[in-house]
C-alpha cells in the first residue's frame, strides 16, 4: 500500500474533525505553525489556536493551564525543543498534575537530518518513560496516526505522540484498528524478530523481504504504544526466536530497545538481543535520512546484515 | 462570591490565627519547614480566602470558581493553615505537616489536599499555568479570575518572563499576579544573589498594570486587590513584605527560610500572636 502522507497533515485533519465533533480543542504552538502544517485549521477556526512565540516552557505550562480551564490542549512543535527545553514543565505541569494535554513531538528522531543534533530528538522516549503516567505513542503510518490521535483526544489525561517528520506510506488496510498497548505482527513467521516503532517499521518490513530473499524468515513486530504496552503479548511473539533485533531512530538507551530488553530479562527468556539505534555515546549523523540510516545500520540493508550476522 | 467576605478587622484576627497555626505546624514538622516564607504571605492569603476569592469548600468543582495558585510552593505551610482556617481541610491535619504519606506534604499536591489547585514546588511553574487558565477563562467567556502568588527570588526563573509576554500579549486582565516581595531567598538577600529590582518598571515594560502595597498590612492588601481596574492588561501587585513577618525574632532573618521554631521559641512566638 502506498499513499504516503505527512503525519502532521493527518494530525491537522484530525484536529479539524475533532472540533467539528464538538471537542473543545485548543492547539498551542511556539511559532511552529509551519512545522505543524496547521494553516488549514487556522483558516477554519481563526480564533482557536494559541501561539506563545518561541517559548517552550510557556507552551507547555500554558497548555496545562488551558487543560485545567476545561480545554483539550494539544501542543504542536518540534520534538527536540518540546522534550528538552520544557522538560520540567512536562514533568510537573503535565505528568505530575495529570493534566489533559496531548503533546505532539513533531519531526522526532533525526527527521531534521542535516540540521544536526540540536534539532534531533533521539532521547524523547527515554525521557517520557521516566515520567510515571504519560502515555507514549509512535505512529508508523497515516492510518495508524489518525486512529491514535482520535484515541488520544478522547482519552482524559496526558499523552505524548512521537511524530516522524517525513511523509510515510500506508502499512495497513481499512480493517486496522489501533488499540492502546497492542503490538502488531506485520510478518508472522521466523526465528528472527525485528521489533520496531514509528518510521523504522518500514525499514523492518523491507529488511524482512531482503532476508526472505536470502532464505531467512523474520517476524516484524510493530510497537506503536510504548505506554501502555502489552508486554505479555510481546513476550509471546518473541518466544522461540533465536535473536531479537530492535530498530529505532532513538538512542539505544531507554527507548524501544530497553523496553524489549526488560521484557526478555524479566521473563528470563534467554534470547539474544541486538539494539539498533543511535549507539551509546553517539549523536545521530547530521545527514539526510538515507545516509543517516545507512551510517547507523538502521536501513533495511543494515538490519538484514545484522540479522544474518547474528543468526 | 466569597463565603466569608470579612472586614479588615476580622481579617486581621484571622491572620493572627493563621500565624499561630503556622508556628505549631512548623514546630510539629519532622522535616523542617519554610517558616519565614510562610509568615510573609499571611495577609495575602488571608485576604484572598476570606474576602476576595469566589471559592468555597463545598463547591471545589465549580467551573466559575476563582483559582488560586501557590507558585512559591515552599510556603505551603501558610497555604495549609489558610485552607484549614477556611474549612477546606480539617484543622487537625495541620499537626501532620510533612509526616510520612500525610495529607500535607512539603509542597502542594492536589491529589492529597482538597482545595489545592496545582502541584507546585519547582519554581517558575505557577505563572505559565495561570496564564493558560486565564486564557481558557477568556475563551469560555467566564468571569473567573486567576490569582497567583510568586516569591521575588523565584522571579529569576526565565519561565516567568515567557509567561509575562504571553499574559500581556493576550490582554489577560482576569489574571492577578502577586509578588510576595520579602527581599530574601534561600542563600541571602535577593538583591545580592540576583537582583530583580527595579521590579515595577520591569512589569510595566512588559505591559502589566502595576500596583504596590504593604503586603503585611491587611488594609493595604485589601485596598490593592479591590482597587484593580485594569482592562486589557494583566494585573501585578507588588506586595512589599517582611520574611517572617509578625514575630519579632523571626522577621527579616534569612536563616528562617528553612528553619522551624523549637523549644521556648514556640511559646515566645505564640505569646506575640495573642489576640488583643
Amino acid at each position: 500500500m502506498s499513499n504516503a502522507e505527512h503525519l502532521a497533515t493527518v494530525m491537522v485533519d484530525a484536529f479539524i474533525d475533532a472540533v467539528d465533533r464538538g471537542i473543545d480543542l485548543v492547539p498551542v504552538v511556539a511559532d511552529s505553525t509551519s512545522t505543524a502544517k496547521i494553516a488549514p485549521f487556522i483558516k477554519r477556526f481563526p480564533d482557536r489556536l494559541v501561539n506563545v512565540g518561541i517559548a517552550e516552557q510557556s507552551l507547555v505550562g500554558m497548555a496545562a493551564g488551558l487543560a485545567l480551564g476545561g480545554k483539550v490542549a494539544v501542543t504542536c512543535n518540534a520534538a527536540p525543543f518540546l522534550i528538552s527545553r520544557a522538560n520540567e514543565q512536562i514533568k510537573v505541569d503535565i505528568c505530575y498534575n495529570n493534566t489533559n494535554v496531548k503533546l505532539f513531538g513533531l519531526n522526532a528522531g533525526a527527521s531534521y537530518g542535516p540540521l544536526a543534533s540540536t534539532h534531533h530528538s533521539i532521547d524523547d522516549i527515554s525521557v517520557m518513560r521516566g515520567f510515571g503516567n504519560i502515555q507514549i505513542l509512535a505512529p508508523s503510518s497515516p492510518r495508524e496516526c489518525r486512529q491514535m490521535i482520535d484515541y488520544a483526544l478522547a482519552f482524559e489525561g496526558p499523552v505524548y505522540i512521537r511524530m516522524d517528520g517525513k511523509a510515510l506510506p500506508e502499512l495497513y488496510d481499512e480493517n486496522y484498528r489501533f488499540v492502546p498497548g497492542a503490538v502488531n505482527l506485520l510478518r508472522e513467521d521466523g526465528d528472527v524478530a525485528l521489533v520496531v516503532l514509528g518510521s523504522t517499521v518500514h525499514e523492518a518490513v523491507d529488511a524482512a523481504t531482503l532476508l526472505a530473499d536470502s532464505g531467512v524468515l523474520a517476524k516484524v513486530i510493530s510497537v506503536p504504544s510504548i505506554r501502555p504496552c502489552d508486554t505479555a503479548a510481546l513476550a509471546r511473539h518473541l518466544a522461540g526466536c533465536k535473536v531479537v533485533i530492535t530498530v529505532e531512530e532513538h538512542n539505544v538507551n531507554g527507548g524501544l530497545g530497553s523496553l524489549v530488553a526488560e521484557v526478555l530479562a524479566e521473563q528470563a527468556m534467554g534470547i539474544r538481543l541486538k539494539r539498533l539505534g543511535i549507539p551509546d555515546g553517539e549523536y545521530a549523523a547530521a545527514a539526510d535520512r538515507g545516509f543517516m540510516r545507512r551510517y547507523h545500520g538502521l536501513d533495511a540493508q543494515g538490519i538484514a546484515e545484522t540479522a544474518l550476522a547474528l543468526r | 462570591m466569597n463565603p466569608y467576605n470579612d472586614d479588615v478587622k476580622t481579617l486581621e484576627q484571622k491572620a493572627r490565627a493563621v500565624r499561630r497555626h503556622i508556628i505549631r505546624l512548623n514546630a510539629n514538622s519532622p522535616a523542617g519547614g519554610h517558616t519565614g516564607a510562610d509568615l510573609s504571605q499571611v495577609e495575602l492569603l488571608t485576604a484572598l480566602y476570606f474576602r476576595i476569592l469566589n471559592v468555597a469548600p463545598d463547591r471545589l468543582d465549580d467551573e466559575e470558581r476563582d483559582i488560586y495558585i501557590q507558585s512559591k510552593g515552599h510556603a505551603v505551610g501558610c497555604y495549609y493553615c489558610v485552607l484549614a482556617e477556611a474549612g477546606f481541610i480539617p484543622v487537625d491535619w495541620l499537626s501532620t505537616y510533612q509526616h510520612p504519606n500525610s495529607h500535607l506534604p512539603g509542597h502542594p499536591v492536589k491529589q492529597k489536599t482538597p482545595g489545592v489547585e496545582l502541584n507546585t514546588g519547582a519554581l517558575g511553574h505557577g505563572f505559565p499555568v495561570a496564564v493558560g487558565l486565564a486564557l481558557a477563562a477568556k475563551k469560555n467567556n467566564s468571569r473567573r479570575r486567576i490569582f497567583l502568588v510568586t516569591g521575588d527570588g523565584e522571579l529569576a526563573e526565565g519561565s516567568n518572563w515567557e509567561a509575562a509576554l504571553a499574559a500581556a500579549h493576550y490582554g489577560l486582565d482576569n489574571l492577578v499576579i502577586i509578588n510576595d516581595k520579602n527581599n530574601l531567598q534561600l542563600a541571602g538577600a535577593t538583591r545580592d544573589i540576583m537582583n530583580t529590582d527595579p521590579l515595577a518598571e520591569k512589569w510595566l515594560a512588559f505591559g502589566m498594570a502595576v500596583t504596590e502595597c504593604n503586603g503585611n498590612d491587611m488594609a493595604s492588601v485589601v485596598s490593592a486587590i479591590e482597587g484593580l481596574t485594569a482592562v486589557g492588561k494583566p494585573n501585578v501587585i507588588i506586595a512589599h513584605t517582611t520574611k517572617g513577618a509578625g514575630i519579632s525574632f523571626i522577621q527579616g532573618r534569612p536563616e528562617w527560610h528553612h528553619r522551624v521554631p523549637k523549644g521556648e521559641e514556640i511559646e515566645l512566638a505564640l505569646e506575640e500572636l495573642k489576640d488583643e
